[in-house]
């Protein structure tokens, strides 16, 4: 019977219609988080500027003491690295990418021999690298939406330890940048020892050195500084982390809203016709039982 | 005419930034007030009150810790006087149940006997002081 074709293409386009509604809402609220994690970008950003500006004149205050500090030393023996994603799916490329790119670093610093130790968060980290039998050291989650200071605390204060104990001579940050609400990129950045701006060399130089007095002195606050400055470059790679999944998250929700609503359209067209034509078969029918009646007579 | 141009700033927000008269806080090395045509200076600032002087009035901050910088601001004369906090906040916005149920909190998990491990007591600890400190500062307003 051609009905039963009929509902099971109405079931169909009920479903569809029930995740057109998820994917829409979940776009909506994707949208809504993009604007507040925008803002606090925006917010952030003068401690940030004001952070990198205390350790450039540190530095150009004392470069021997800045250079143990700052400086990568020649053999890096174990390497920290860690990868920031989301806690949750449904947002495109975001983690994929970021996760990809942190694989093929762990690839390419085991190649050179040096040994890696990996710090993840985001809840999509772990199981992707433990699939791959890489050892996740420490993960953390439940903050990858909306960081908090505190919780960028905590990040440092765990990737500062083996780093302080030299146990690993380098720690190293996959994320995704936040550059504009159109682009985002996932890099590589080196957070400890502090990669400081180009700039650090020519303003050692330009006469700053001597000017600006220290209290207390600048190797102890150097010292003191560094993991204060790695917290704020950790939050901040947060902050852009969380914009960027929303950002991501919101695009390929609007992207399947709009699937949604053209496999909709198809089924429903599709649908019509099937009704059509039942309709039309039971006309035939009914004419063809009224003929033989008839000429029966 | 010299100016001094001050930002109180945590990683949340721009806590406050304006015109100002003088900036007045404890570093690890003492009380000091920062006036316009201030020499570069860097430093920490200890936990506790940091005030800062307008042509309007006083304004109170509660700095849990951090670092200050004088330098040169971008235009010409004016001394720009920003202070980095890992948390701050006005002295008329502290919150005075908040702050006293933080304190109790983390009194009773002290007392409690329990063994905390190094970490953890210290997050315990660090959030009693604030909440001290809080408390302490709420009194004098």
């Amino acid at each position: 019977m051609a009905g039963g074709q009929e509902r099971i293409l109405r079931r169909r386009i009920k479903s569809v219609q029930a995740t057109r509604k998820i994917t829409k809402a979940m776009e909506l609220i994707a949208a809504s988080q993009i604007a507040r994690s925008q803002a606090r970008i925006v917010a952030n950003r003068p401690y940030r500027q004001g952070m990198r500006r205390i350790i450039r004149e540190a530095a150009a205050a004392d470069p021997r003491a800045a250079r143990k500090m700052l400086s990568t030393p020649e053999k890096v023996e174990t390497a920290l690295v860690v990868v920031i994603v989301g806690d949750r799916g449904l947002s495109g490329p975001y983690n994929s990418s970021a996760l990809r790119a942190g694989d093929r670093l762990v690839h390419m610093l085991s190649h050179q021999g040096t040994k890696v130790r990996l710090v993840t968060i985001g809840k999509k980290a772990p199981a992707f690298f433990r699939f791959r039998g890489i050892d996740v050291e420490q993960s953390f989650t439940g903050f990858a939406d909306r960081p908090t200071f505190a919780d960028a605390r905590a990040v440092a204060s765990a990737v500062a330890a083996p780093f302080v104990a030299g146990e690993a001579q380098q720690v190293l940050l996959v994320s995704t940048r936040f550059h504009s609400a159109g682009n985002q990129s996932v890099e590589v950045e080196q957070l400890l020892p502090l990669s400081m701006p180009e700039d650090l060399e020519v303003s050692a130089t330009s006469g700053l050195k001597g000017y600006t007095e220290f209290e207390p002195e600048v190797e102890q606050l150097l010292t003191e500084l560094a993991p204060r400055a790695l917290e704020s470059e950790i939050f901040s790679a947060l902050l852009e982390g969380a914009a960027s999944f929303h950002t991501s998250q919101q695009r390929a929700m609007a992207a399947a809203t709009d699937n949604a609503d053209e496999l909709g359209q198809t089924l429903s067209r599709i649908m019509n016709r099937a009704r059509q034509d039942s309709i039309t078969t039971e006309i035939m029918e009914i004419v063809g039982g009224a003929e033989a009646l008839r000429s029966g007579k | 005419m010299a100016s001094l141009k001050v930002e109180i700033v945590t990683p949340e927000a721009a806590l406050w930034s304006g015109e100002a008269t003088a900036l007045m806080a404890r570093s690890s090395e003492g009380q000091f007030t920062i006036l316009p045509q201030h020499t570069p200076t860097v430093g920490d600032v200890v936990p506790g009150l940091v005030r800062v002087a307008t042509v309007s009035g006083e304004l109170g901050f509660c700095v849990h810790g951090g670092y200050f910088q004088v330098g040169p601001g971008d235009e010409p004369g004016v001394t720009r006087a920003t202070v980095l906090a890992g948390v701050a906040e006005r002295v008329s916005e502290i919150d005075v149940a908040r702050a006293q149920a933080a304190k109790e909190s983390a009194e009773a998990q002290l007392n409690t006997g329990a063994e905390l491990d190094e970490a953890a007591r210290a997050l315990v600890l660090a959030s009693l002081a604030r909440a001290q400190l809080r408390l302490q500062l709420a009194a004098a307003r």
